[in-house]
C-alpha cells in the first residue's frame, strides 16, 4: 500500500487544478489535454520505458480507440460502455500484434520505430481516405456523450484524472509483480534475462498488449468527452513527438516521470502560445536545454538530489555519533 | 551413475565453416566435465548450443532423455540448465541481491517462484559464493572476480541441475582462482550439481576437471582422465601449437 502514496499525492495535487483554472472552459481543455497527455505519457512509457519497444504510434493507437469508438458508439448504436471496452480491445490487439511481430522477427529498436511510424502514416491516410466513416479531412462529429457532464469542462477533467490514476496503479502494480521484475531484466540485458530464466517475448508482449490498451482506451473517452475528433488529433506530428519529449524528458522507466513530464510540456506549450509563430522555435529551444540539463530525465534527476542530501545529513549525524 | 546430458553428432556452421562438427559425448549425474581447446576449437560455441544460444545445424542434445536443442534459453533455464559467462552479465540497476532474487524467481524448473520464495533462496545462493555482506551493493562496485560469482549465486538460486561455465577463471589472480575451483568444487560435492566447464586455464582444469574433452576446430581430439588426454601426442600438437599461452 505505501508504494501507492506517490500516486495518491500526485492525484490530490491534479484534483486541485479545477479550482484554480474553472473559471476558464479554454484553459480548463488545456488541462484536460495535459492530462490526455499524460495518460498516453504513462502508455507509453510502459511500452518503450520499461521493454524498449519504440512505439511510434502512439497517436495511431489513441486514433483506432477514437475512431473504434465514435463509429460503434454513433453508427452502430452500441452502448457507450461497451464502445469503449471495444475500442481499447481494438487498439490492444493491434499494438499486441506489433509487439509479437516485433518479438518473432527478433526486431531491435529502430526497426519497431520504422515498422510502427509506417503504421503511423498509414493510419492517417486510412483517416483521410475513408471519407465515409471517418470523416475525411473535416474530422468526425461525435453525437454520444453530448449533453452528459462528459462535455462539461470540470467533470470530463476528473475522468481524465481517474484515466490517469488508474493507469498510474496499473503502472506499479505491474512494477511490483513479476512483471516489472522481468522488465527491469531485459531492460538491463535481454541475453541475460533468457539465461536467467526469463520469457523476454512473453513480457514484451503484455507490454505492448497493455500499454496499446491504454492509449485506446485515453484515445475512446477524448473522442466522447471532446465531441470532435479528426486525423489530426491523433497525427505523429500532434501526439508522438510531443509523447517522446514528455517522456523522456521526465524519466524513461519511472512512475511520476511521464506525469511530470506531461505537466512541464503542457505549462511550457501554454505559456508560449503569445510567442506566436515563433513558439515551435522556442518550444524546440527550450527541448535542447532540458536534456541537456536532465540527461536521464527530470525523476531521476531529483532521486540522485534526495539521495546526495540524505547521504550528506546521514554522513553529518554518522560523525556526531563517533 | 547415470546419464544426464547427451550431445549427439552436433553441428553448427556458421556459413560453410563448421564451428561445431559432429561432436558426440555424454556428461554423467554429478560429474565434472572440462571442455578445453585451443582458440576458436568450438569450446564457447557448443557451450553456447547447450544453453540455447546458438542453433544447432544438425545433431541433437538432449537432457535425461529429453530434447533441449531448438528450445529458447529461458525454456533450457527451466528445465535446470544454468549458464554462466565469460564475460559476466549481472543486471546493472539491480543490487547483488536483486540479481540473485531474479534468477530464484524466474530460474527454477518449478515455474515462477514468490518474491518470498525467491528471496529466500536468493539468500542461500549468496551465502553460499560468500556475497552476503555484498548483498546491498550495486553491481557497479564489483569486480571481475565478484560479478563472476554474482552470476554463480543468480544461476545457483534457481537450482539448476546442470552448470555451464564459459571460461569464468580467466583473468584472476592465484588466490582468485583458488577461490573460483574451491566453489565450483563445493557446488558439485554439496548441491550435486553437474559441472560443464569450458576452460583456458590448465592449471585449474588439472586441479578440478574429473573428465577432459578437447576441442580442435570443432571436432573431438580426445576425451578422457586429465592425466592420460594431456599426455596425448595429438593434444599436445593442437594445444602447443596453436596456443603456446595456456
Amino acid at each position: 500500500m505505501r508504494s501507492l502514496v506517490p500516486i495518491a499525492l500526485t492525484a490530490a495535487a491534479l484534483a486541485l487544478v479545477p479550482l484554480w483554472l474553472s473559471d476558464s472552459d479554454f484553459r480548463m481543455g488545456l488541462a484536460l489535454e495535459g492530462l490526455l497527455f499524460t495518460a498516453y505519457a504513462i502508455a507509453f512509457n510502459l511500452i518503450f520505458g520499461s521493454t524498449k519497444q519504440l512505439f511510434l504510434c502512439v497517436g495511431a493507437l489513441a486514433g483506432v480507440g477514437g475512431y473504434t469508438a465514435a463509429i460503434l458508439a454513433d453508427r452502430v448504436g452500441l452502448p457507450m460502455l461497451l464502445a469503449l471496452v471495444l475500442a481499447a480491445g481494438a487498439a490492444a490487439v493491434t499494438g499486441g500484434l506489433f509487439s509479437w511481430v516485433a518479438v518473432r522477427r527478433s526486431l531491435d529498436v529502430i526497426f519497431t520505430g520504422i515498422i510502427t511510424l509506417t503504421f503511423s502514416l498509414a493510419f492517417q491516410n486510412l483517416i483521410l481516405g475513408q471519407r465515409n466513416l471517418t470523416g475525411g479531412e473535416t474530422g468526425l462529429l461525435v453525437d454520444t456523450g453530448a449533453g452528459t457532464i462528459l462535455r462539461e469542462p470540470v467533470p470530463a477533467y476528473y475522468v481524465f484524472l481517474g484515466i490517469v490514476v488508474t493507469y498510474l496503479v496499473v503502472f506499479r502494480l505491474l512494477q511490483r509483480s513479476h512483471v516489472g521484475w522481468a522488465f527491469r531484466a531485459l531492460r538491463d540485458d535481454e541475453v541475460a534475462a533468457e539465461l536467467a530464466g526469463v520469457n523476454v517475448p512473453r513480457y514484451r508482449i503484455y507490454a505492448g498488449l497493455v500499454g496499446s490498451g491504454m492509449l485506446g482506451l485515453a484515445g475512446a473517452f477524448f473522442a466522447f468527452t471532446e465531441g470532435f475528433i479528426s486525423a489530426s488529433t491523433f497525427s505523429f506530428g500532434h501526439v508522438d513527438i510531443r509523447v517522446l519529449v514528455m517522456v523522456v524528458f521526465g524519466g524513461l522507466g519511472t512512475l511520476l516521470g511521464p506525469v511530470l513530464g506531461a505537466t512541464v510540456f503542457s505549462v511550457i506549450d501554454e505559456v508560449l502560445i503569445g510567442v506566436g509563430q515563433l513558439r515551435q522555435v522556442v518550444y524546440g529551444l527550450v527541448v535542447i536545454a532540458f536534456f541537456v540539463g536532465f540527461k536521464h530525465g527530470l525523476v531521476p534527476a531529483i532521486e540522485t538530489l534526495v539521495r546526495t542530501i540524505a547521504g550528506r545529513m546521514g554522513a553529518r549525524i554518522g560523525t556526531k555519533g563517533d | 551413475m547415470s546419464l544426464l546430458l547427451e550431445v549427439d553428432g552436433a553441428e553448427k556452421r556458421f556459413g560453410g565453416l563448421p564451428a561445431l562438427d559432429g561432436v558426440t559425448f555424454g556428461v554423467d549425474e554429478g560429474e565434472i566435465l572440462a571442455v578445453v581447446g585451443p582458440n576458436g576449437a568450438g569450446k564457447s560455441t557448443l557451450l553456447k548450443t547447450i544453453g540455447g544460444l546458438e542453433r544447432l545445424t544438425a545433431g541433437s542434445i538432449s537432457l535425461s532423455g529429453s530434447k533441449l536443442d531448438g528450445l529458447p534459453p529461458y525454456r533450457i533455464r527451466h528445465r535446470g540448465v544454468a549458464m554462466v559467462m565469460q564475460t559476466p552479465q549481472a543486471f546493472a540497476s539491480m543490487t547483488a541481491r536483486e540479481n540473485a532474487v531474479l534468477g530464484a524467481m524466474f530460474g527454477s524448473a518449478t515455474g515462477l517462484l514468490s518474491e518470498r520464495e525467491a528471496r529466500v533462496r536468493a539468500e542461500e545462493a549468496l551465502g553460499f559464493v560468500g556475497l552476503s555482506d555484498r548483498a546491498e551493493d550495486p553491481v557497479a562496485t564489483f569486480n571481475l572476480h565478484q560479478l563472476r560469482f554474482l552470476e554463480l549465486a543468480r544461476a545457483l538460486a534457481g537450482h539448476p541441475r546442470l552448470l555451464l561455465l564459459d571460461e569464468v577463471m580467466a583473468g584472476l589472480n592465484d588466490a582468485e582462482l583458488e577461490a573460483s575451483i574451491g566453489i565450483v568444487r563445493t557446488v558439485r560435492n554439496q548441491l550435486g550439481v553437474t559441472v560443464i566447464w569450458v576452460e583456458h586455464v590448465m592449471k585449474a582444469v588439472m586441479n578440478l576437471a574429473e573428465r577432459i574433452l578437447v576441442l580442435d576446430f570443432g571436432t573431438m581430439l580426445a576425451e578422457g582422465a586429465p592425466a592420460d588426454v594431456m599426455r596425448d601426442p595429438s593434444v599436445i600438437e593442437a594445444y602447443l601449437g596453436s596456443s603456446s599461452s595456456a
